[in-house]
């Protein structure tokens, strides 16, 4: 069952990732990258990752999305066919080229093996201790550094932020 | 299982701390216009206490946060590196400040946000505090390409590194993502134990990790075909910008691949000597060979630093090839210390020579300045031959360093084409000279007025390229010791 | 011996002292201070000869290490200064002749708005030639060889206002660079196989390999490249002739005298290697002698009379490379030392006779200036009799001795192109001094009015010059003429160690009477050359334009130099940068806008470019990083 869905919505994800750069109006590209990300937050679902993807499904689908959206349309972005016209032959090699890559990560994954370990927090212990708890206590014990960090990342973007769209200096 | 709170020793971070909280402060100041002018002075008496830190905490090896954070000399090493350069460009800034800023704190509290992500990158221990201190080292350098907003080729700048750094960031999420998932751990002491350990097989998973990570850091160092990013996002940042980029982020990039090769890597990194070499290669001779037809100055320095990234990469393959070497690791620090203090010092005298509003940016605008602006003309003389290897300045000991690393680690191929690629490129560095000491005057000087401030600037790296040039010694045995 | 230092030491105070203040205190106190320096330096280098000379009769040599200069991994570099037997010839020839051409300089550049530049050059490249000839180890010698490279770049180009100058400059820079690979490589050589680049601990590990030994002889020729650079032989040369740009006490001293023999004196420092190469040393003995026989063929045609001096002096040094080539390395300094009084004057010489007539130098435009120039013309006569090699005066002893050593030790070809090549030397000095002194003056007759003999200044230092071309053979007269040779015995020490490999090629049945006949050869070829000259230029003027016509595609050639710098410029130069130009436009152009007039370009035009900026390109970036990202993954899982 579970194979059936990570497939299922795998595709999914996927074959809306391309549209969204084979999509000629912007909207529609938008519209198409809410779907990729619902979809992978249902792969984390199935990944008894449950905090990450309502998480995913809050900031991403949710508040980040609707201000591409906005972006959009205040700017009034209509259609980009002009520019993409003049680079036809590099839309070719990019294609072929990212088909490669596409290639060696599939032999990678299929043909050699050596995938990994696995780690000690199995979904029994997820369904025991509670996938929120658990990660709350791991980012406060184990990564509070980073997550200190991750906050200074963020004012350093709002600084960003305040400085590319002040009126003036 | 059980999980308590690690340690919480705050005096590891010290520098750190120090670092943030004057860029915090610098920030908040901005807001009140009469007290604005105290705010470079804050920065200064910041910097110099994080010194003071460092000073204190060498020798002390400290760790904290569960061994996520470290504070031994290699780190301190790399975080005296960075605040060199940060105060060599804050020195050179003060035009900039007064053009553009007029005051408010963003710029000097950005570049001090971006040295504050290169002190992270270089004294962690875990993966992903290194992917976030390249995050916040990142989105400071962004803003900063695009600073000059009424500008469209400092717009583009910033868009363009924005645009390919996020491209390269997800190679590098991918690369860590990749190695936690076949050894479970982010932790680089743990990663080596999962290597020496020999239990459970190394997989192909494992490497494509690791080469993305080099991917990623690559981008960053700019090694070709990674670099093109390089002469447009020089190009069009304000020069003090371009000055702070060309030393800060690379230092940052090779103080990651040094702590990633040294020990997490250690074990299997001979695996891609290979194509370190090539990248070598590639990243010195391009950027030689492109350097040659420049006109614009800041174009020829953004080649002639992908040149750079391409010597230290050749150490840095002598490295990988024979990792117990101390040689190698003491002959990359030293090039780096010595590269910050030439190339800030070159960005120093392209700064200087600029005029406010048309850009004296062409190497012929440089024809006669030998005898106009003497003092300008002699620093820029020096940090041409030192960047170009000629004795008795401290590039010289440095190229003669790295490739006798090479040649240590019996990569002798990849030496001769090095020094090869050191000879094209006196041709282009050269050129400046020539037309300083050799042409006649097309532009009337006459608008370039004495700075003291930044001739500080411009001594100090003059200083450092020759002393280090002739008493290289004292540094070589602290470099090689601190391993 | 602790005091070594002092040598150097005074020149750079003088470089300081005439760089930061010269300006501020005018032309008197750089007057003072330029040659004062190199006066001091002359002076302690005299006290240290004599106590070499008196305190040593065994010959040791002394080493003061200064600090430890780099001990990383297995490299262990001291910089140390070396006084040896050897060492103090080149420091007497380097602070002496450099002395005398300083004090000369003070008269040549007065009034010239660059006097204090000039001499803190001047200063910097004593400094640097010292470094050179007294380093202890591969890598100092290295930083002087360097050193003086530039200096010669900047001097050259010193009168930077014309193009030709500052390029001429360039040009000797570039070349030197190419030699300089050679020499860097060779170290790299060194380090690998050693471990060391001290000179004392290279020689001494050296000095147990076998004869032939293949790393020993990459790491000659290597070397050797390096020389070929520095000293303008074949086929590096072409910078030489164009350096005649530069002021001419500067050509004396640099491009004649001390810099351009250091490919000599390395070889001769490095003489245990050498000798432990016979391929090497035969290469060297024939690089020496073509170029020899080969810029002498051309300097007979020039008619620039710098450009005669300049290829005169690839010409004798091609002389010393014969020489050191076929292991006679006493024959070889002793030679560098004569010709260094004997060329320095000829430069002098002309400087003082392109003085006297305003810059003139052409000689088809001189003539007569005998009558004119008193002191000039007798100091540069004893120069001319020197160089040509007529007995009793400096060249011929030292001349004689690399002639015969070329019969005797290498091979009687060497020893024909050699007297030949005496010939073509006594033919083109003869003709110059024929055409400047000599004979109707053919300047314009308002420059007559300005014709003058130079200031005291300027002659003192020609007739110091003029005694040692003189005399200064004297100390090395050849036991064949009934000498003592000291010079030889003063030398023997440095060869001490490799004495048995040196001789071992002598050819012990050639007698003493070969020599004297072989001497009275090519002495009577001179002869014969002074004659002919004489003919031609003085008694039938018509001759010399008679001989052009006849053999109108020999003379164009030799005029052009052989055509070398265009072969170099067809062949080299220009495909180089269309190489690059196409690295260029492959990686970047078509990427980066044409990016000759940079992004720039693209903001000025119009607005639908813009767009172009910001869309089409960041797209390719990314491909190229993907495309690298690409190959190495698949290199790796392929591999």
């Amino acid at each position: 069952m579970e194979f059936i869905l990570f497939y299922i919505f795998g595709f999914i994800a996927v074959v809306s990732a391309l549209l969204i750069i084979l999509q000629k109006n912007p909207i529609y590209s938008a519209v198409f990258l809410i779907l990729t990300l619902f979809s992978v937050a249902i792969l984390f679902l199935l990944l008894n990752a449950q905090f990450v993807a309502a998480v995913q499904v809050l900031v991403y689908a949710g508040a980040i999305m609707t201000l591409f959206l906005f972006a959009i349309m205040l700017l009034n972005i209509k259609y980009e066919e002009k520019a993409f016209s003049k680079l036809a032959n590099l839309k070719i090699t990019g294609i072929f080229v990212t088909f490669v890559l596409f290639i060696e990560f599939m032999y990678m994954i299929f043909l050699r093996k050596g995938l990994g370990i696995a780690g000690n927090i199995s979904p029994e212990k997820v369904a025991e201790v509670g996938n929120v708890e658990l990660i709350g206590k791991i980012l406060f014990t184990k990564y509070l550094f980073p997550f200190e960090v991750a906050s200074l990342v963020l004012l350093v973007a709002m600084v960003g932020v305040i400085v590319l769209a002040k009126k003036k200096f | 299982m059980d999980y308590s709170i690690p340690t919480i020793n705050l005096s590891v971070i010290g520098p750190e701390i120090i670092i943030l909280l004057t860029a915090v402060s610098v920030l908040i100041i901005g807001l009140f216009p009469n007290y604005r002018r105290w705010s470079i002075s804050i920065v200064f008496i910041g910097i110099i206490f994080a010194f003071y830190d460092i000073y204190y905490l060498w020798n002390l090896n400290q760790v904290g946060f569960d061994g996520m954070v470290l504070a031994d000399n290699f780190a301190l090493l790399f975080d005296i590196i960075f605040l060199i350069g940060t105060l060599l460009t804050l020195l050179l800034s003060g035009n900039f400040i007064n053009q553009y800023i007029r005051g408010t704190g963003e710029y000097l509290s950005l570049i001090l946000f971006a040295t504050l992500g290169m002190m992270l990158m270089a004294s962690t221990n875990d993966l992903i505090v290194i992917f976030l201190g390249l995050e916040t080292l990142s989105i400071s350098l962004y803003i900063l390409a695009a600073f000059r907003r009424s500008r469209e080729d400092s717009l583009e700048a910033g868009l363009k590194y924005f645009l390919l750094g996020a491209f390269t960031t997800g190679f590098l999420l991918y690369g860590i993502a990749l190695i936690y998932g076949s050894t479970g751990t982010t932790n680089i002491y743990s990663i080596l134990n999962f290597l020496k350990d020999g239990s459970v097989e190394i997989g192909i998973l494992f490497y494509i990790g690791m080469i993305l990570i080099i991917v990623g850091f690559g981008f960053k160092a700019a090694f070709v075909p990674f670099h093109m990013w390089v002469p447009d996002v020089y190009e069009g940042s304000a020069t003090p910008v371009t000055a702070f980029m060309s030393a800060g982020v690379k230092a940052a990039s090779f103080a990651v691949f040094l702590r990633l090769f040294i020990t997490g890597f250690s074990p299997i990194i001979s695996q891609i000597t290979g194509i370190l070499a090539v990248l070598a290669i590639l990243t010195m001779t391009v950027g030689n060979v492109i350097a040659i037809v420049q006109t614009n100055i800041k174009r020829m320095l953004a080649y002639s630093s992908i040149a750079h990234a391409g010597y230290i990469l050749v150490a840095l393959t002598a490295l990988s090839r024979n990792i117990e070497s101390e040689f190698s690791a003491a002959s990359i620090m030293y090039y780096i210390l010595v590269y910050t203090f030439m190339n800030i010092g070159a960005f120093g005298v392209v700064i200087y020579m600029e005029k406010s509003e048309e850009e004296v940016l062409k190497i012929s605008d440089y024809a006669g300045l030998g005898f106009k602006k003497p003092f300008a003309a002699i620093c820029m003389t020096l940090f041409m031959f030192s960047l170009a290897g000629i004795p008795p300045t401290a590039g010289f000991m440095g190229k003669l360093y790295i490739f006798s690393s090479a040649v240590e680690s019996e990569l002798y191929g990849l030496a001769v084409i090095g020094v090869l690629n050191a000879v094209i490129a006196v041709y282009y560095y050269l050129r400046v000279v020539i037309f300083m000491y050799m042409k006649e005057a097309v532009l009337d000087f006459s608008y370039l007025s004495a700075r003291p401030v930044m001739a500080l600037s411009l001594s100090i790296s003059v200083g450092g390229i020759i002393y280090l040039g002739i008493f290289p010694q004292s540094l070589i045995n602290l470099l090689t010791n601190i391993l | 011996m602790t005091y070594l230092w002092l040598i150097p030491v005074f020149t750079l105070i003088g470089v300081v002292l005439n760089g930061l203040l010269g300006k501020k205190f005018g032309d008197k106190f750089v007057s003072w201070v330029g040659p004062g320096a190199v006066g001091l330096s002359f002076l302690i280098s005299c006290i240290f000869l004599f106590k070499l000379v008196f305190d040593s009769p065994t010959g040791d040599s002394y080493i003061q290490k200064l600090f430890v200069w780099i001990a990383a991994g297995n490299l262990v570099v001291e910089a140390g200064l070396i006084l040896d037997h050897l060492s103090v010839v080149m420091i007497m020839v380097v602070t002496g002749v450099g002395f005398v051409i300083h004090v000369y300089s003070v008269g040549y550049m007065h009034k010239d708005p660059g006097y204090a530049r000039y001499f803190t050059y001047l200063n910097l490249f004593i400094f640097s030639m010292l470094i050179l000839v007294m380093a202890d180890s591969f890598l100092l010698m290295f930083v002087g060889w360097e050193g003086v490279g530039l200096c010669s770049y900047l001097l050259i180009g010193f009168w930077y206002e014309d193009k030709k100058n500052a390029d001429a400059g360039k040009k000797a820079f570039i070349v030197n660079r190419i030699g300089d690979f050679g020499f860097l490589i060779g170290l790299f050589f060194i380090f690998i196989e050693f471990a060391s680049l001290d000179f004392e601990s290279v020689f001494s590990m050296a000095s147990s390999r076998q004869i032939g030994d293949p790393v020993i002889v990459a790491i000659t020729l290597l070397l050797f490249i390096g020389a070929v650079g520095k000293s303008a032989q074949i086929p590096l040369y072409v910078w030489l002739p164009d350096a005649m740009q530069g002021p001419t006490p500067v050509s004396a001293l640099i491009h004649a005298a001390t810099m351009v023999t250091a490919g000599v004196y390395m070889i001769v420092r490095c003489h245990v290697l050498y000798l432990l190469a016979p391929l090497t040393m035969s290469i060297v003995a024939v690089v020496g002698v073509v170029t020899a026989v080969y810029s002498a063929s051309i300097g007979t045609v020039q008619n620039d009379i710098k450009r005669v001096l300049a290829y005169s002096t690839i010409s004798q040094i091609g002389y010393m490379f014969l020489a050191v080539g076929v292991g006679a390395f006493t024959a070889g300094m002793f030679h560098l030392m004569t010709h260094a009084f004997f060329k320095g004057l000829l430069f002098l010489g002309a400087g003082s006779v392109i003085h006297s007539l305003s810059g003139e130098m052409d000689m088809r435009f001189m003539g007569g200036l005998k009558k004119y120039i008193p002191i000039t013309f007798w100091t540069f006569l004893i120069a001319v009799l020197a160089i040509t090699g007529i007995p009793g005066f400096s060249g011929f002893f030292s001349k004689d001795e690399i002639l015969w050593n070329a019969f005797d030790k290498g091979n009687p070809i060497l020893w024909v192109i050699g007297v030949f090549t005496a010939g073509l030397t006594a033919f083109y000095m003869f003709r110059l001094f024929y055409l400047t002194f000599l004979g109707e003056s053919r300047f314009q007759s308002e420059k007559e009015l300005h014709i003058h003999e130079s200031p005291k200044i300027m002659t003192i230092p020609l007739i110091i010059l003029g005694f040692f071309s003189l005399f200064g053979g004297y100390i090395g007269v050849s036991h064949s003429l009934g000498g003592e040779n000291h010079f030889k015995k003063f030398m023997e020490p440095v060869f001490r160690n490799s004495e048995i490999i040196a001789n071992s090629t002598s050819n012990a049945e050639n007698s003493l009477g070969l020599e004297y006949l072989l001497m009275i050869i090519s002495i009577i070829i001179v002869l014969i050359v002074l004659i002919i000259v004489h003919q031609i230029y003085l008694k039938r003027p018509d001759i010399a334009s008679t001989l052009a016509k006849r053999f109108s595609l020999a003379y164009r050639v030799l005029l052009n130099k052989y055509y070398i710098d265009e072969i170099y410029h067809t062949f080299i130069v220009n495909p180089f940068i269309k190489i690059s130009d196409i690295f260029w436009k492959i990686f970047d152009v078509k990427i980066v806008d044409g990016a000759v007039n940079g992004t720039a370009n693209v903001i000025q035009s119009a607005g639908d470019k813009l767009r172009k900026v910001q869309t089409g390109y960041v797209q390719e970036y990314a491909l190229s990083l993907i495309l690298g990202a690409v190959i190495i993954i698949g290199y790796f899982i392929f591999r």
